[in-house]
């Protein structure tokens, strides 16, 4: 009777509204979770349609069955579908559902911040396939190369509608790196020290790190590239001092990592689902997590291997041909560790064990090829062909489509609480195996015999007709294992019957539930000893329904969950977590305006909608924290734990680390391109340089250090310290702003203008942000938000006031300097 | 976190040593540095090899900064292990410094 009494008070905390208003306001995770996946799968089924139409163009010779321009935007499609609108949604789909369950807490570090993801993610694809069916889909391959994308090649929006659609997506990607890095580190069960985290979530941490410095390149070259299409400013024009390489660097820097963001997830899902299935634990945890860490590294010294024929001395191709080497090591050591776990167990043959066989099958083989392609002279060889091609599908296939079918039969019971109807999933995979190889095993032999990449027709005296047909025929056949995988799903999520808890007996924390999923995952926190808390307690799932674990209690309408230390895992203190809230889709609203102006050339219309995320932004922090001191509140057998308004390192202040990170990586991706112009780009150094002054580097350097030193000794009732510091972050902003359109050259006349004019418009955005915090904190001071011991986002705003003024006094010196040195 | 950067310096170092082997190479190729003799060999290579070194003993200082916790808990433990994949990582990717030519 308790559990029932405790479920019902808990549901009526955590549950969404009734009706559509509830459908818009979700912030919960497995909401969130559910919504992303199905959204991937249905973009992925776009991009397999496409993929059909591909080859439904090149079974035969002199194909006729689309034009060129028309396969153009198949096959950009294609690749940017599966890419962005597929691959990352859909372990971000997965990593939100199962992360809070996994780690024993009952949502995510940000819900209001996972809704917008879901909405961004939703409105940016819409954007792309909307484009497409009108018939301005973007044309010039996954990978925009310019000059191709730029203005000139590409006159109309198809370049635009990726630039923006893509980089709206992005803001869906960056959310969750940020959620995802800050529940693991903080959100878990009391208890759970690192080394008794679940190996998905190591996997999970290290992907959103590199999410966090590897999608800002890409971010930075397509705001470059846009910029030049709408305004003219030639980033990417060697006439005007720019270059098309720049965008190769920084979209491979964010483009090879991306392969390992992609892979490292489904490779948590395998060291998560192997085990289980070979009836043991797994094989050197210690060295899987050492193997994660080096390839979360590694994969970042490898983006000039895209990049080999481009004209790159011999010396700097090494560097990159070592590192591309050498990152085969730590992925062989996970494979030997899952080689080793399936030795030592008693492995079942059940249908997740199944796709695990084809992963191994198809994955390996793609790292082979890998090797091959990190080899300067075979890569030169093969490079744009389809030999390239058959590598990247079979390492993404291999490495992410597998493993994940894997994980959806082992997870859906938890999805669905019902049991598979048929047997169509092995049919399934029988065909999704044979007809996948029949496609890209052959596309090696076609690309080695010279067959490039993205020809829309070849004439039969090449002689690649057999190979072609034959792939074209496979992939149909591959086609018909997904579409029978689909029917299986839907027959056991509507005529299966209801499974009983933790159907494969896993020891991890998300089967100690009742399933489908409770909105509150948890009656009550487990504490858990060891790697697999259900092994060590089979009974844990009845004792923690009845609230016998942490925060097991409903009060105030809050929906508590607990922050832990980040390595011990002891409890530090309990988060209230937002509830239903229209600002994501609002906000996420907003952002739609501006990337839609931007498409139809409104530049005018387009800053108004950013004003407005502004406003939303405000809206979002002021609904935050309390007005009062709460003190030590109950929270476990024993223990008061106080509210985070009242501790020191919270979600908030370390989501915001995580947001500066991945700006100041932006930011040095800015830095590198002007270094990079100024050292490999023609006609440098450039006619015209910024006039000889010492006025506004002063007076940036004095805002800078006003703001720094007045924001230290802000108080919970500084507000005339913030003010101070406000007028210092006023001074910078000014001082950048006399730079740049003063001092120095037309940004549209040379890249060393334009680049210029970027580095300042980033700091004069970091200043103007940093004026709005420090009002907002004033505000927050005055209402009585900030006070006693809620100082949590004073340190917050002291943070973003920090970075603001050190980029604004680096965007100042990069700015003057040179009119010194000339 | 700063459990876990302990945890990555080798391969933070590693890190920063790509980058200033990669830097250093642009730089002299453009600057010329291949013309300028230093030695026996050209100011080029020299600044290379030297990055290079530097980079392994600061990959050799981080390992045994390290190597007390090699046999502590399993962040500790990884920490000792990432410090010697960061020094074999920086061995490897800067060989080609000794074998090829630098701007060519």
């Amino acid at each position: 009777m308790k559990a029932l009494k405790l479920h019902q008070e808990l549901t009526a905390i955590w549950r969404n509204a009734p009706g559509w208003r509830g459908t818009l306001c979700s912030v919960n995770h497995s909401d969130m979770g559910k919504r992303f996946i199905v959204g991937a799968f249905t973009f992925f089924a776009i991009g397999g349609v496409l993929a059909m139409l591909i080859r439904a163009q090149l079974a035969t010779p002199d194909s006729a069955f689309v034009g060129p321009e028309v396969y153009n935007q198949l096959f950009t499609m294609h690749g940017s579908i599966m890419m962005f609108l597929f691959a990352i949604p859909m372990f971000e789909g997965l990593a939100l559902y199962l992360l809070p369950k996994m780690l024993g807490a009952r949502d995510m570090a940000y819900p209001r911040l996972s809704a917008l993801g879901w909405w961004c993610y939703l409105f940016g694809g819409t954007i792309l396939i909307v484009a497409m069916l009108a018939g301005v889909a973007p044309d010039a391959g996954w990978f925009l190369y310019p000059p191709l994308s730029g203005k000139q090649w590409t006159p109309g929006i198809n370049s635009d509608v990726w630039l923006l659609g893509i980089t709206f997506v992005e803001i869906s990607a960056m959310c969750a790196a940020i959620e995802i890095a800050v529940s693991i580190l903080r959100l878990r069960a009391p208890g759970m020290r690192l080394d008794r985290m679940p190996l998905f979530a190591w996997y999970l941490l290290a992907t959103s790190a590199m999410m966090l410095f590897g999608f800002p390149p890409l971010i930075l070259g397509s705001i470059l590239l846009e910029i030049e299409r709408a305004f003219g400013w030639p980033f990417y024009t060697p006439a005007l001092g720019g270059s098309p390489l720049l965008w190769q660097h920084l979209f491979w820097l964010f483009g090879h990592p991306e392969v390992y963001i992609i892979f490292l997830p489904a490779a948590g899902a395998v060291s998560t689902t192997l085990p289980v299935m070979a009836r043991t634990r797994i094989l050197a945890y210690g060295a899987l997590v050492a193997a994660v860490m080096a390839l979360a590294f590694l994969s970042f010294g490898l983006w000039v291997h895209h990049m080999f024929t481009t004209g790159i001395p011999h010396m700097a191709l090494g560097f990159f041909s070592a590192a591309s080497t050498l990152v085969a090591i730590p992925t062989a050591v996970q494979v030997f560790a899952w080689i080793g776990t399936l030795w030592s167990g008693r492995p079942q043959m059940k249908l997740p064990m199944l796709y695990l066989i084809g992963f191994f099958i198809v994955f390996v083989l793609g790292g082979l090829t890998g090797v091959m392609l990190a080899v300067v002279p075979f890569d030169q060889q093969a490079h744009d062909t389809a030999f390239v091609t058959a590598h990247l599908h079979y390492v993404l296939v291999g490495g992410f489509v597998f493993p994940m079918l894997a994980a959806a039969y082992y997870w859906l019971p938890h999805f669905t609480g019902r049991e598979r109807v048929m047997q169509l999933g092995e049919t399934a995979f029988w065909l999704i195996f044979i007809g996948f190889n029949l496609t890209f095993f052959l596309m090696h032999l076609t690309g080695l015999l010279g067959m490039p990449r993205r020809i829309d027709t070849y004439s039969d005296a090449m002689g690649w007709t057999w190979l072609n047909l034959l792939s074209s025929v496979g992939s149909f056949v591959m086609a018909f294992g997904f579409a029978l995988f689909t029917i299986d799903v839907g027959l056991q999520i509507w005529l299966g019957r209801h499974h009983r808890r933790n159907p494969w007996h896993a020891g991890t924390l998300e089967w100690a539930m009742a399933i489908p999923a409770p909105a509150y995952n948890f009656a009550s926190l487990p504490r858990v000893s060891g790697r697999d808390p259900l092994y060590d307690e089979p009974d844990l799932s009845v004792a923690l329904a009845r609230g016998e674990g942490w925060l097991g209690a409903a009060r105030h309408g809050w929906r508590e969950t607990l922050a832990v230390d980040m390595v011990t895992g002891e409890p530090d203190h309990i988060v209230i977590l937002p509830g239903n809230s229209w600002l994501p889709i609002a906000t996420a609203g907003v952002l739609a305006g501006f990337f839609l102006t931007m498409l139809a050339g409104l530049y005018w219309i387009a800053p108004l909608f950013l004003v407005a995320v502004g406003v939303m932004g405000w809206r979002w922090a002021w609904t935050n924290g309390t007005r009062e001191d709460h003190g030590p509140l109950p929270a476990g057998p024993g223990v008061a734990l106080p509210l985070s308004t009242e501790a020191l390192g919270t979600t908030g202040w370390w989501g915001s680390v995580f947001a500066l990170a991945a700006s100041a990586t932006l930011f040095a991706s800015l830095l590198f391109g002007y270094a990079f112009l100024w050292t490999v780009a023609p006609d440098w150094p450039p006619p015209q340089l910024i006039a000889r002054t010492l006025l506004e580097p002063a007076l940036a350097l004095v805002g800078a250090m006003l703001a720094i030193a007045a924001v230290r000794r802000a108080g919970p009732d500084g507000r005339t310290e913030l003010a101070v510091a406000a007028g210092g972050q006023i001074a910078l902003l000014v001082a950048l702003v006399l730079l740049v359109v003063v001092r120095l050259p037309s940004p549209a006349s040379h890249a060393y203008a334009a680049t210029g004019a970027v580095v300042a418009a980033y700091a004069i955005f970091h200043a103007a942000l940093a004026v709005t915090m420090l009002a907002f904190a004033r505000a927050r001071i005055a209402t009585g938000h900030i006070g006693g011991a809620r100082v949590g986002e004073l340190r917050i705003v002291r943070l973003w006031s920090d970075h603001a003024a050190g980029a604004g006094v680096v965007a100042a010196l990069v700015l003057a300097l040179p009119g010194w040195i000339a | 976190m700063s459990a876990l950067i302990r945890m990555s310096a080798g391969l933070i170092v590693w890190a920063i040593a790509f980058c200033l082997l990669y830097a250093l190479h642009g730089l002299g190729c453009a600057r010329g540095w291949a013309t300028i003799r230093l030695g026996g060999t050209s100011a080029h290579q020299a600044a290379l090899i030297a990055g290079w070194l530097l980079s392994i003993g600061m990959g050799i200082a981080v390992a045994a900064w390290r190597w007390p916790a090699r046999s502590g808990a399993l962040v500790d433990r990884t920490g000792w292990r990432l410090a010697l994949i960061g020094i074999a990582a920086t061995v490897i990717t800067g060989l080609p410094i000794l074998t090829l030519p630098a701007c060519l």
